[in-house]
């Protein structure tokens, strides 16, 4: 069979992840790679054995018909460049977030109808090791019912040296709703509407710890009301160590991960037994599960697996439906339900 | 003549700037919008700008005989390196494109070289590092970004010099990537009777500042290094004794560090095949070219631009450690 053929428009940081990802896929041959910069594309070209490279993205696409579009360029060009996409009737897979104002998806949406064409954002983490398994023990039902979801991303944003407080080159998450932790939203709201279902209610508190920071805002918490469940989310500018933190109480169970850890994943069950007994019990399965997702994790990073735990699932799942002409991994009502959501959370002045 | 610097505000511009000033020339230095100004006197001009961003930089050319070159990042990730260094360099030298300064002098790097191919001295002939991806990220910033320097130069047949320090020390940058590896009061030196490139602040601003004043470093390449003199094992004992950082000194031979690392090379593709990944430590490549026990020619400089270096080495330590003290 014949290789799919991609190109990647936007070879910054993020673009190293896909294409370190697709040379890894049998069935995707990437065709070209595009950057305004050229010695950005043609790094990302010999770095990656990639024939073409362009710093214009319009002619990359009169030359090359991709049966997918990598675009991994900062928020403000996504829109543009989508709809250039779509009108050379090209399927597109976007960076998240995908557009920097929810009415710019509402039209990528309707354009992608029209021109039967796929609209993916990049939800890595809803394919993540960890989630997976989580899904599963819901699944399952080795979980229980799900009475809530807690999120907590901590990263430090605002310490010396860091892209986000650059105030000599203003970070691209500026232009975002909730600024540069806008940049960081769309991953909370598909792991809560991963969870939650139908949002029902939001719940909002943006606030500056760091004064002399840059950042209109630093810290964020939410609350998320969803038709199967509660979510608890935050964003931490400030706290750390660094972690994206997720778990999952249920009726007969506990989960926890850190997703920037893969694949550790504690789980605690509701056990019957002497109590003080069960406390050493559930130590040792604790630190059992710890050490051994540490010796994993330590592992995959020695095998030079892309600290982006789900983005190869992710886009590997994505090609394949192309080849096999089946509707995109994550249907684009739940993509704009998350948009939505986005939106929601990111109205600072709630 | 009227000299462009950028990167005017680092650790190397405020040297070369003060030298300009002590060669009588006028100085425009590019200095970051965050950044305080250097103490200069008012006769320099401070142009404000980020070369990553700012929309319009012709107008920092207006009036200029010579462009000094030095803007680069020395910390951050890959990709911030290579932004603050490559893209920011296009652009810098896209607007130049657009102005009548034809004269160019560029600072790179020793690391531009193939340290693998460097079997006995490393100079201006030693290949260049064909496969930058193998190394780290300041590596393959400055490698394209001499490309793209070469390509923008030669498109517009400027007149273009390229200087490749050594290692760059001195006041406040004392800590130099072939020292080793201090690991709480122990100091790991990987070849402790190695020569180091060393090339003081206050030298290497000479150094470039000749190069911009002396017609027969036109189209020319050269290394910038004081001597080889100076070993591992004297510069870490220096440093510990001048910054009062007490500690062991181990030494650790050459063969038996690079072996470790040829080491965990071979166990890593065992296990892992090409994908695998190790420290810079711990790769052989990385760590050939920050330890690497050669000899480092500065013959080519010496020769063609007639320089030498004005401070000896006990004077740079003069220069860079009795602050400390």
């Amino acid at each position: 069979m014949a290789k799919l053929t991609g190109v990647l428009i936007g070879c910054g940081a993020i673009a190293r992840e896909h294409l370190t990802v697709l040379a890894e896929l049998d069935n995707v041959d990437i065709a070209a790679v595009c950057d305004i910069s050229t010695a950005r594309a043609e790094a990302a070209a010999e770095r990656f054995g990639i024939a073409r490279s362009y710093t214009n993205h319009r002619d990359l696409l009169a030359d090359i018909q991709p049966d997918l579009v990598h675009i991994t360029t900062p928020p403000a060009s996504h829109f543009p460049i989508a709809m250039d996409c779509f009108a050379a009737g090209r399927n597109v897979f976007c960076e998240k977030p995908m557009v920097t104002q929810y009415s710019d998806f509402c039209t990528l949406k309707q354009l992608a109808r029209d021109k039967r064409c796929m609209l993916m954002e990049n939800q890595q983490f809803r394919f993540h090791s960890s989630i997976r398994r989580i899904e599963e023990l819901i699944r399952s039902g080795e979980l229980g019912d799900v009475l809530e979801v807690q999120i907590c991303l901590s990263l430090n944003i605002t310490e010396t040296g860091s892209p986000y407080v650059d105030q000599n080159a203003p970070h691209f998450g500026l232009t975002l709703s909730g600024g540069v932790i806008g940049d960081f939203l769309p991953h909370i709201a598909y792991l809560v509407y991963m969870f939650t279902g139908q949002i029902i209610d939001t719940h909002t508190a943006w606030t500056k710890h760091k004064s002399s920071s840059p950042l209109p805002s630093d810290e964020f918490r939410g609350m998320i009301k969803g038709e199967r469940t509660t979510a608890y989310v935050s964003f931490s500018g400030n706290a750390q160590p660094d972690g994206f933190l997720i778990r999952v109480s249920g009726t007969r169970m506990r989960v926890e991960a850190n997703l920037f850890e893969p694949p550790r994943l504690v789980v605690k069950r509701s056990r019957i037994g002497e109590p003080a007994l069960m406390t050493l019990v559930d130590g040792i399965a604790e630190s059992r599960q710890v050490l051994v997702g540490s010796v994993a994790g330590l592992l995959r990073k020695l095998a030079g697996t892309s600290s982006y735990d789900g983005l190869k699932e992710m886009i590997s799942r994505t090609y394949r439906t192309i080849e096999l002409n089946q509707p995109q991994p994550i249907p684009l009502d739940e993509i704009d339900a998350v948009a939505h959501l986005v939106e929601r959370l990111s109205n600072v002045g709630d | 003549m009227k000299v462009l610097v950028t990167g005017g505000g680092g650790f190397l511009g405020r040297a070369v700037v003060n030298r300009l000033l002590e060669r009588g020339h006028e100085v425009r230095a590019i200095v970051r919008p965050s950044s305080p100004t250097p103490s200069w006197p008012a006769t320099v001009e401070v142009f404000r700008a980020d070369l990553r961003v700012q929309e319009d930089l012709v107008p920092a050319f207006d009036g200029v005989d010579a462009v000094l070159h030095l803007a680069a990042a020395t910390s951050g990730n890959e990709d911030m390196q290579f932004s603050s260094t490559v893209v920011a360099t296009e652009r810098f030298l896209d607007a130049m494109a657009k102005s009548a300064v034809k004269r160019l002098v560029h600072v790179s790097s020793l690391v531009v070289y193939d340290w693998s191919k460097a079997t006995s001295c490393m100079d201006e002939t030693t290949p260049l590092e064909a496969n930058p991806y193998a190394m780290g990220g300041y590596t393959i910033a400055k490698i394209w970004q001499e490309r793209v320097v070469s390509r923008i130069a030669a498109a517009h047949s400027w007149d273009l010099t390229i200087v490749r320090p050594g290692f760059i020390w001195g006041f406040d940058h004392t800590q130099i990537a072939g020292m080793g590896r201090q690991f709480g009061r122990i100091y790991l030196l990987f070849g402790p009777l190695t020569r180091l490139p060393l090339c003081h602040v206050d030298n290497c601003a000479d150094c470039l500042v000749n190069a911009v004043e002396n017609p027969a470093a036109s189209g020319e390449i050269f290394n910038a290094i004081d001597s080889d003199d100076i070993r591992v094992w004297r510069y870490v004992r220096e440093y510990a004794r001048r910054t009062g950082q007490r500690g062991v000194l181990l030494p650790v031979p050459y063969r038996v560090g690079l072996g470790l690392a040829q080491l965990a090379a071979l166990t890593s593709r065992w296990l892992f095949g090409s994908k695998g990944k190790l420290p810079s430590l711990l790769t052989p490549r990385r760590f050939e070219s920050q330890f690497k026990p050669i000899r480092f020619s500065n013959l080519r400089v010496k020769e063609k631009l007639n320089w030498t270096p004005p401070l000896n080495f006990g004077e740079c330590l003069k220069a860079s450690f009795h602050h400390k003290r």
